[in-house]
């Protein structure tokens, strides 16, 4: 990360895909930049808009949710500044 | 009650035995093993292996918070093992042994069942089938999320 080149009140993130996400994405991760008081949900229409071109991707980041390695977060919760952040799609092991 | 748990995730053949070894003590008069394996049919399409993709440590965390509490319902003297494979499995693989022992059959059964239904609901696990036809699909699952 370049500190320098981020703007001032904001924070860069990187999110880990999985599932189905990797076809979207086949590096498996997504940078984003929010704002400090970012919601989980401002995050997800942050995601949205990368995905803007793909109907599929946006299906399956609306059945989606967000976690860090220990939990998965809620909804209006800040997201937190030093985790590593996930894109979980719908779960099917077994 | 850590002691009595054994969950994992891994890239290698998952062993049955162990799982059968570590749930077992001198008062326990029942264990259960479930075996989840590939099959060749699903949804009337012809499977030739599946590949399983898994957040690691949020998996061993779901695990672990699923084992603990499978113990405090059905006795923390359980006896409780949870191992799922990652990576690409052929047909008739075992992608998962879940394995319960105690005093009596019926905790036993109870709470295997449960650590599989469970994990297959809250466990961070993905599947891609592969088809006889060439194509590849990820398998439709259960949201973990519940916003609006």
């Amino acid at each position: 990360m370049n500190d320098a080149s981020i703007a001032p009140g904001t924070r860069e993130f990187q999110i880990r895909l999985f599932g189905g996400f990797r076809q979207f994405r086949p590096e498996s991760m997504l940078a984003l930049e929010l704002d400090d008081a970012s919601t989980v949900a401002d995050l997800r229409k942050h995601i949205a808009r990368v995905f803007d071109d793909d109907a599929n991707a946006l299906s399956l980041l609306k059945a989606s949710a967000f976690a860090t390695d220990t939990r998965v977060l809620d909804e209006d919760e800040t997201v937190p500044a030093d985790a590593d952040l996930a894109l979980l799609p719908p779960v099917c092991g077994g | 009650m850590r002691d009595r748990i054994h969950v994992a995730t891994t890239d290698q053949p998952l062993d049955t035995a162990a799982a059968l070894e570590f749930c077992s003590a001198p008062g326990h008069g029942a264990a259960d093993l479930f075996i989840g394996r590939v099959r060749d049919i699903n949804q009337g399409k012809s499977v030739l292996g599946v590949s399983y993709d898994l957040h690691e440590t949020l998996c061993r965390n779901v695990f672990r918070e699923l084992a603990e509490e499978t113990a405090a319902r059905w006795g923390s003297e359980i006896r409780l093992w949870l191992v799922h494979r990652h990576g690409r499995l052929d047909v008739g693989e075992a992608s998962v042994v879940a394995a319960a022992s105690s005093r009596h059959r019926d905790e036993a059964f109870k709470a295997c069942r449960h650590l599989v239904e469970e994990m297959k609901h809250r466990a961070p696990i993905w599947k891609q089938e592969h088809y006889t036809d060439g194509d590849s699909e990820w398998v439709q699952g259960h949201a973990l999320c519940s916003h609006g």
